[in-house]
């Protein structure tokens, strides 16, 4: 079996976020970069696959030159060989990006025979799209489904699961496929030392693909109001039920 | 015309409508959900065939293309759910037009000008939306829905769909196990310090999880006490959380505790103590004592709840 | 041994002939307890001065009469009057050390002796008794036999003995079978030696001379250097993981529980004895040595020898290594088995991984927005150093407790606007600062470790920092004894030194109190780093202090040490432990010097049921000092 997961290099906000001066990115310089959450799962759920199958398994990206580090850690999980296509600082909107990919994987299929299957994130934590990997699956006229917290593979179909309110939603689809996954379908492992130090020795094919122009074109970032702000007091006592119960009713939980 | 995709009845999809509306121009709606009682917009049309028998979002994305090349649409509008993001994504990749997720306000014009949620909401994005039928969906929980009444035209049609339309479906749903809501995964956490008092104290901090869907957390010291399984605890050597918002009762904000909540997107906290630490990470907070407090809120979202009932 | 692992303990050999003369031969940690080390002194010193009669006896086996040349050296040394008195005198405190020994294992039975094999020990004190016994009535049956070479009135108790014996045959008969029974004894002895733990008799004293002579506080650096799949191996894994000094360390070890007695994991029912993981690991090497000098399979030290708990319970506080008589290093095997079970077998707590895991994405332990690091420092006026600025005369190395933990932040704030107050050029790296990667370490993750000594050295060398002071002990210890292997050279003090330092020069000047303070020592200060005197000395300028019952170099963990800070605590707790005996001095104030010490204590203390108030000598000074202001603004 063959298997593509394809990954995000992002950076850790949590705190305030604060932009550059042109407003076009987050200001980085104090900020660790990690592989989009959702996309680690399927960097694991990929490695387990082959582990349990054997075949290969590739990790690509499309991210600047530092964006080596992430597909370094995802073949620290145990992938074989990594993709990179490079991209210059401006950032790709989700066309371009599955364009770019969809190429990279009909280069990669064209010498190595059809992977099997293809995993990305739900979305991205920084841009959340919410589309490259659907735009892939029907360049490449395979059947696609999303938001996955179950993936088997049983013979030449997958078996996919869904979180819904109520329960679990079941696909079944035929192989080769594409799939988008979230946080929490597995637990990814913590790489060992050794597995780190050979990953650092595994295969980077680098390629510089040139960004078309975006047709979902970002105009600047803005910080939302409100941010860093103290919290907003509702109310002293029980006199400031009525006040939590609209809030809650604004976030949706009521 | 605008061309709003209602994914089932519910009060995102009334969000998405009143969206499409403030774009101006007739709203029409289409849905592929035969329940679905839409009001307020010029036709609502509902697709039919066995294909719709359960969700099947490539079809549901076919039959929208389809009334988008026979009404072109300036916009196509859905509530940015899972499902509403992922059928304006399929019918982005099957017209190969851009689509903007979760848009907090849009301008219309040649291109769009968008604002759209990015980091879950943490950061903004203007962006020009291109294409000649605009796709997008609203972020939920950003524009208030109304109801606006009227009977609609209801056109019926049976969308022509290719086999590969059909190959991606809902074949089974497996009920959840019994057993209430994993903390780790729980869209709402209440939880509670050792000022609950006692093991008994969380009975309020259960009620109101209960109410919300919710589950309990507590902090570390409730867990040192024995009052409550290390399961509930919350924090750097519990378990971390990230609800849509964690209700802290109680809970003064130990950096190791507030190491496990700082996946919530949104933290109230109930509090004695207007200084206390948790107040810095806090969106929200209720000052007073939580054994007052958290009754007070069960008992106003109980209200609520009747109301609502009550009009359904 | 010929099967451990290289680890330099070649150099440094003054350091070494003078931990030889002070711990082995001056017995100075075994005398650290009076009763036990004294019995022990006795022993071991006699028979030191009674080996030249084992060769004395021999020689007597083949000829009773004095036949020695007296040119020679034994013969020389047998003849002497002083001699004949020192064996005597020896006799009896040997006698009278078997027999404390005796009282302490059986009537005394202290816990420190659990786990250890008890009748190997008895038999070893009975082969004793025997030897002196025997030596002692030869000596008696010569002097009665008229055959002694040396004076008989210096040899008072061997003369009295011999007062039983005729000069009749009897006596010859009773003559051959003393020597013969006392060299054979002694021969028994050399020979059950080997297969008891009193082969710390030979291993011991080299065990010492290889002993560490490094800082305390220091750990051995692993090389992540090497290219090929073999050395892709770290920490210890099997016996063959060992390095040789480790191996002696077991070899070594006596079973004595000094170690166990003081250890805060065994104290609070956990399942670590120091004791029985150098025990463990002892028992395991026999086992296995063979086969791992032939190249064999060999199994996991974890859990074959010791448990994975075992592993994970240790607070790496290093009261076992200072109390160890024969300078076994528990706390180098501890970290090295965490180096194996974590770089290697990924097999780690939860809680850990998800410290690691923050460390190595968040640059702190917390996962707390680095951009954040400096927000405690909003207002304050400090220098947060851009690159490029000029270097500040001395470098405030935060930490990531006081820059993150709203209970330690406090420290942080006093201390600097202390420094500030003094006139000190003080400069603060804000976000570039990261974790010194010092919990990584001591969890065992040496890569992660490594990286972040990489980028803190390059920052603070970009930065041409020189002098460096520390609020937090780890970090203090980490800056100072661990980032030199990295090519960090700076002078390093701890927050409260160079304080104390200020005060002394009248730069600082608290007004006295009389709020009762009880100093509780950080274990990196104390016993990793000798800073015990600093903080006594602002403690005491600014009330009154009251000392605990374990206090300086043998304090009592807070229970955070080896990144327990970050970890779930299974049974009893340290923290609560410590917070009653600071309890029991009746202070209102538990005054501490580490960040880590003031939450975990400040729990400690709440969980109890305390009152007392926890807070950083600096806050206190900061406050003494408000104190003192406002006195002289009313006055």
């Amino acid at each position: 079996m063959r298997i593509l997961v394809c990954v995000k290099r992002v950076p850790l906000t949590g705190g305030k976020i604060v932009l550059t001066e042109d407003a076009q990115a987050i200001e980085t310089r104090h900020l660790g970069f990690t592989i989009s959450p959702h996309e680690e799962c399927g960097v694991e759920e990929a490695v387990r696959l082959i582990e349990a199958s054997g075949g290969e398994s590739v990790v690509l990206t499309l991210g600047p030159p530092e964006a080596v580090e992430q597909l370094r850690d995802a073949m620290a999980l145990g992938i074989d060989r990594a993709v990179h296509l490079v991209s210059d600082v401006e950032e790709w909107d989700p066309q371009a990006t599955a364009g770019a990919i969809v190429e990279a994987i009909r280069a990669d299929e064209a010498a190595n025979g059809p992977f099997d299957l293809v995993f990305f994130g739900n979305e991205s934590a920084d841009a959340g799209n919410y589309q490259v990997g659907i735009r892939v699956a029907y360049a490449l006229g395979r059947p696609v489904v999303t938001g996955l917290k179950g993936v088997a593979v049983e013979g030449d179909v997958v078996r996919c699961e869904q979180e819904v309110s109520g329960g679990r939603d079941v696909y079944v689809l035929p192989l080769p496929a594409v799939v988008t996954v979230l946080e929490g379908l597995n637990l990814p492992r913590y790489p060992s030392v050794p597995a780190k130090l050979r990953a650092q020795r595994k295969p980077v094919e680098a390629s510089s693909p040139t960004r078309p122009s975006s047709k979902l074109e970002k105009v600047r970032l803005v910080v939302p109001e409100g941010q860093g702000k103290e919290a907003v007091i509702l109310g002293h006592g029980p006199e400031a039920a009525p006040a939590v119960v609209e809030m809650l009713q604004q976030i949706g939980v009521v | 015309m605008v061309l709003v995709y209602v994914e089932e009845p519910s009060e995102l999809g009334q969000q998405a409508l009143a969206f499409a509306r403030e774009l101006g121009g007739p709203v029409h709606a289409f849905t592929a959900d035969v329940t679905a009682p839409v009001e307020g917009v010029e036709t609502l049309y509902v697709a039919e065939g066995d294909a719709f028998a359960s969700y099947a979002p490539a079809a549901i994305a076919q039959a929208l293309v389809e009334l988008v090349e026979r009404l072109s649409p300036a916009a196509v509008v859905a509530a940015g759910t899972e499902r509403g993001n992922e059928v304006l994504a399929h019918v982005a990749a099957k017209l190969d037009l851009p689509f903007s997720a979760n848009c907090v306000a849009a301008t219309t014009g040649d291109p769009f000008l968008v604002t759209r949620v990015r980091w879950g909401g943490s950061l903004l994005e203007e962006a020009h939306l291109h294409g000649n039928v605009k796709l997008l969906t609203v972020q939920p929980h950003v524009v208030a829905a109304e109801e606006r009444a009227g009977e609609p035209a209801v056109e019926r049609f049976t969308p022509a769909l290719s086999e590969a339309d059909l190959v991606v479906r809902v074949v089974e749903r497996v009920p959840a196990a019994a057993g209430g809501v994993s903390l780790a995964e729980a869209k709402v956490v209440v939880s509670c310090g050792r000022g609950a008092g006692s093991p008994e104290g969380f009975g309020i901090i259960e009620e109101l999880a209960g109410l919300l869907g919710g589950a309990v957390g507590c902090s570390r010291a409730v867990t040192m006490a024995g009052w409550r399984p290390h399961t509930d605890q919350v924090g750097q050597t519990g378990t971390k959380i990230a609800p849509d918002i964690y209700i802290a009762c109680g809970i003064s904000g130990a950096t190791q505790h507030m190491a496990g909540c700082k996946g919530a997107k949104a933290i109230l906290a109930v509090n004695t103590d207007p200084e206390a630490p948790i107040l810095a990470s806090a969106d929200y907070a209720a000052i007073g004592d939580l054994h007052e407090v958290v009754p007070a809120i069960s008992a106003e979202i109980r209200k609520a709840q009747a109301q609502k009932a009550g009009r359904g | 041994m010929r099967a451990g692992k290289p680890v330099a303990r070649a150099s440094d050999l003054p350091a070494r002939v003078r931990n030889e003369a002070t711990i082995v031969l001056g017995q100075r940690k075994l005398l650290q307890r009076l009763v036990p080390g004294l019995m022990h002194a006795f022993i071991f010193w006699g028979f030191l001065v009674l080996f030249p009669t084992i060769f004395m006896a021999i020689v007597g086996i083949v000829d009773r009469e004095p036949s020695l040349p007296s040119g020679s050296p034994l013969g020389w040394l047998e003849s002497q009057g002083w001699y004949a008195l020192m064996v005597d005198a020896f006799v009896v405190l040997v006698l009278a050390g078997v027999a404390t020994a005796f009282w302490i294992r059986k009537v005394q039975r202290p816990p420190r002796f659990d786990g250890s094999h008890l009748r190997e020990a008895d038999l070893i004190l009975v082969l004793i008794v025997g030897i002196v016994t025997t030596l002692v009535l030869w000596h008696a049956s010569l002097i009665a036999l008229g055959l002694n070479p040396w004076p008989a009135d210096w040899s008072p108790v061997s003369d009295a003995v011999s007062n039983i014996f005729g000069t009749g045959t009897t006596t010859d008969v009773l003559e051959r079978f003393f020597v013969w029974a006392h060299v054979l004894l002694v021969l028994g002895f050399l020979a059950y030696l080997p297969h008891s733990k009193h082969l710390h008799i030979a291993t011991a004293a080299i065990n010492v001379f290889f002993g560490s002579t490094r800082a305390r506080g220091r750990l051995e650096p692993l090389d992540f250097e090497a290219e090929d799949e073999a050395a892709l191996r770290f920490g210890a894994g099997t016996v063959a993981d060992l390095t040789w000094k480790q191996m002696l360390d077991s070899m070594s070890c006596t079973e004595c529980g000094r170690c166990q007695d003081v250890c805060p994991a065994y104290a609070t029912g956990k399942a670590l004895s120091p004791k029985l993981l150098i025990m463990g690991i002892r028992d395991h090497l026999l086992a296995e040595g063979p086969t791992a000098l032939a190249g064999g399979e060999l199994s996991a030290l974890v859990p074959n020898a010791v448990t994975d708990d075992v592993v994970w319970d240790c607070v790496t506080c290093g009261a076992c290594v200072h109390e160890c008589p024969v300078s076994i290093e528990h706390v180098d095997h501890i970290v090295d088995l965490r180096r194996h079970l974590v770089m290697v077998e990924s097999r780690l707590p939860a809680e850990t991984e998800t410290m690691l895991r923050d460390v190595e994405r968040g640059s702190n332990p917390w996962g707390k927005p680095q951009t954040e690091r400096a927000s405690w420092a909003e207002g304050l006026g400090v220098r947060i150093l851009e690159p490029g600025d000029p270097a500040p005369e001395v470098l405030y190395w935060v930490g990531c407790a006081a820059a993150f933990d709203e209970r330690a932040r406090t420290a942080a704030i006093s201390t600097t606007k202390l420094l500030l107050a003094a006139g000190i050029d003080v400069g603060i790296l804000g976000p570039r600062e990261s974790c010194t990667g010092d919990p990584a370490r001591r969890a065992g993750n040496e890569y992660v470790f490594q990286s972040f000594a990489q980028a803190n050295v390059t920052t603070l060398n970009d930065a041409s920092v020189t002098k460096i002071v520390a609020s937090c002990p780890h970090c203090f210890n980490t800056l100072a004894n661990e980032y030199p292997d990295f090519g960090g050279r700076y002078e390093v003090l701890h927050h409260s030194e160079l304080l104390a330092e200020l005060v002394r020069d009248g730069r600082l000047s608290p007004a006295a109190g009389d709020t009762t303070i009880t100093y509780h020592d950080s274990c990196y200060l104390a016993r990793h780093n000798d800073v015990l005197e600093a903080p006594r000395e602002l403690v005491s300028r600014i009330g009154k202090p009251l000392e605990m019952a374990r206090s300086g170099k043998q304090t009592f963990c807070c229970g955070a040490g080896g990144a327990h800070m970050w970890m779930e605590e299974r049974g009893s707790q340290i923290n609560e432990e410590r917070a009653r005996e600071a309890a029991a001095t009746g202070a209102e104030t538990l005054a501490v010097a580490c960040p880590f010490c003031t939450v975990m204590l400040d729990d400690g203390v709440r969980q109890t049921g305390g009152t007392m108030r926890v807070a950083d000598v600096s806050t206190l000074l900061a406050e003494a000092i408000a104190h003192g202001e406002t006195d002289s603004e009313s006055g």
